[in-house]
């Protein structure tokens, strides 16, 4: 058994890694150009054309770090690295069109969740009868989950013909989609982060029972967590068991509380900074799937990806993941650069 | 599967239940259609649903805590008040398997109660029985315990487990008790508790498809017709010299304004030094718990 120190330590050691490996390229090629300067004056010109190839690659090398590498080791390692996600969908205008759109991007992110090989649970879900979906949480367990799927806040919009629609006019419908950091379980009983004390949370059902007891064998499982301080609640009736539903409904209260808390965090850091960065509204809109024009468009970073389906029922929603990833990390370092200069 | 059937048949289960509820209760269906090889279909479900069969009796199954327990008619469906009270007790008591304790449930039914606390303790901590006088409550609580991986007895000394005994019986017997190896430290019951004029305005899904000996809590011929006879009778059990450990508990499920009469025959009858009541999560006093 590993005790949990040198957990610790080779969780740092892993993390260390990427630093230790540019550096260590970093010197080396800095070596080869030593040996290489030398060789551009050299008496034969097969020797001074081999050079300055040498040079004209160590060179570009050497401006990759300086201009990337080294940058991007200046992002401090996330502090939720290790969460899982919890995303709520919530479909928004457009009726029926919009629970379809819903069913089609809880597909995505179930597909996204398999490739990376993280856990997905649909944990409450409220059908149409058209086949769609009003709303739906489901969970995506692993580490990297919460990281990753971060950048799925907000609205997206969708704008085509509904297969339901006979006239073949198109619709705009809007689907919104909340994604929430998720603790195991197990680690958030060891009081690690206190996010909530037990006495501020006032818990109900949902229905009279008359009499209750063996009076009664309608089954009335839905609860309804509040948390008092912040009046966060959370009503849970997917499962037959009200235990079930409680520990579930738990589970969502602790992962609002956490979002609450981070967003606290991040808001309290930026307090502190001279130039306000825009923070994430999630009732902006951050993305529009049209159809008709084959096209996705990420509005917070204008980028367009051609081919639609790629992203549907391939691994398009990849490239926009990684594009928003890259955009937080240049954001975070232009604030490091900020906090310099001042 | 015939689609309009099940449309209609879900409209007219919406008319009974409300629209909310008639979602929820098709998708259990539906998905206990998916999980087992039974050959119910949804129609058929629904048509017995709306006759007013219990719900669990159809999906065969009900949660307790975190075990999914059988139901079969006509044996008492586990309700969600014991639950409730029955998750409390196992974190009120801490057993452990240094010092194993004696459980003795009176009218056991699916057993809920006994297989719950054998869950949920240490393994090894808790040797349990469960009486009834049903036998086909006896046959669902060792079907439940086979279900929920429970032994009737324990050999292994290496990896010890909890136990539980069903045991076909009467609680009027007056040998009954010395058969199951007292003392107790831990006596719980849901007897039948409904007197006979409430019974007679249960709703259909109770009266129509429950056991009335589990229900009725007067059997015939009994003096008193409050509901109150078998809470009479297991005081005057446990009030015996030899059956309640010193420092034993004993939980009582009561009915709709049962538990002050039921504290106070737990202290003059069963000799029970201190009571108390537990409200269930509807807010009504459902349990009475005593102590030596």
């Amino acid at each position: 058994m590993s005790s949990p120190e040198d957990i610790a330590r080779a969780r740092q050691i892993k993390e260390l890694e990427p630093l230790h490996e540019a550096w260590t390229q970093w010197t080396r090629t800095r070596e080869s150009l030593q040996e290489t300067l030398p060789l551009l004056a050299d008496t034969d010109p097969a020797m001074r054309a081999l050079a300055s190839e040498e040079y004209t690659s160590i060179t570009s090398t050497l401006t990759s770090h300086i201009q990337d590498i080294f940058p991007h080791l200046l992002v401090p390692a996330s502090t939720t690295r290790q969460l899982s996600a919890m995303m709520e969908l919530k479909s928004g205008v457009g009726g029926s069109e919009a629970s379809l759109f819903l069913a089609d991007l809880l597909r995505v992110y179930t597909r996204y969740a398999n490739v990376n090989r993280w856990k997905t649970q649909v944990i409450a879900s409220n059908q149409t009868d058209g086949g769609g979906l009003k709303d739906a949480i489901v969970e995506v367990k692993g580490e990297g989950a919460y990281d990753a799927l971060r950048w799925e806040s907000g609205v997206h919009r969708v704008q085509r013909v509904p297969a339901t629609e006979a006239s073949g006019r198109t619709h705009t419908s809007t689907v919104a989609v909340i994604v929430l950091p998720l603790a195991e379980e197990s680690e958030s009983m060891n009081g690690d982060d206190e996010l909530f004390s037990m006495d501020d949370v006032k818990v109900e059902v949902m229905r009279a029972r008359g009499a209750g007891g063996q009076h009664v064998n309608k089954t009335e499982s839905a609860v309804r967590l509040t948390h008092v301080p912040t009046g966060v609640t959370v009503s849970m009736q997917d499962e037959r068991s009200q235990h079930q539903n409680k520990r579930r409904a738990f589970q969502v209260l602790r992962a609002r509380l956490m979002d609450i808390k981070l967003t606290k965090d991040i808001e309290n850091r930026r307090a502190t900074r001279r130039n306000l960065v825009r923070t994430a509204d999630r009732s902006e809109k951050i993305r529009t799937y049209n159809y008709a024009q084959d096209r996705v468009t990420d509005h917070r970073i204008g980028l367009s990806l051609m081919n639609l389906t790629s992203f549907m029922e391939g691994d398009g929603v990849q490239d926009f993941l990684d594009a928003l990833q890259r955009n937080h990390d240049e954001d975070v370092m232009e604030e490091m650069i900020g906090d310099a200069d001042s | 599967m015939r689609p309009e059937p099940v449309r209609q048949l879900f409209a007219r289960l919406a008319l009974v239940l409300g629209r909310e509820s008639a979602k929820l209760e098709l998708k259990w269906m539906k998905q206990a259609h998916a999980a087992s090889a039974s050959p119910t279909d949804l129609p058929t479900m629904l048509e017995r649903r709306l006759q007013g069969e219990p719900l669990q009796y159809i999906l065969g199954t009900t949660p307790f805590g975190s075990l999914d327990l059988l139901s079969r008619p006509p044996t008492l469906i586990p309700r969600p008040e014991t639950e409730d009270w029955a998750l409390r007790l196992a974190s009120t008591i801490s057993p452990m398997a240094n010092r194993p304790i004696s459980v003795l449930d009176l009218c056991t039914g699916s057993g809920c109660i006994p297989l719950l606390l054998c869950h949920l303790w240490p393994p090894g901590s808790t040797r349990a029985f469960g009486v009834d006088i049903s036998p086909d409550a006896i046959r669902l609580a060792t079907d439940n315990a086979a279900r929920c991986n429970i032994p009737a007895s324990d050999h292994a000394f290496d990896n010890p487990r909890n136990t539980f005994i069903p045991v076909l019986g009467d609680i009027y017997d007056p040998g009954l008790l010395k058969e199951l190896d007292p003392p107790f430290d831990v006596v719980t019951s849901n007897p039948p508790y409904i007197p006979q004029h409430e019974y007679d305005e249960l709703p259909p899904s109770v009266k129509d498809y429950e056991d009335p000996i589990a229900l009725l809590g007067d059997p015939p011929g009994a003096k008193e017709h409050n509901g109150l006879s078998f809470y009479e009778r297991i005081a005057q059990l446990i009030g015996q010299q030899g059956i309640l450990r010193d420092g034993a508990i004993v939980a009582l499920e009561v009915g709709q304004g049962q538990a002050e009469a039921v504290e106070s025959i737990l202290r003059k009858r069963g000799g029970l030094r201190t009571t108390e009541s537990w409200t269930d999560p509807w807010g009504k006093k459902r349990v009475v718990i005593g102590r030596t």
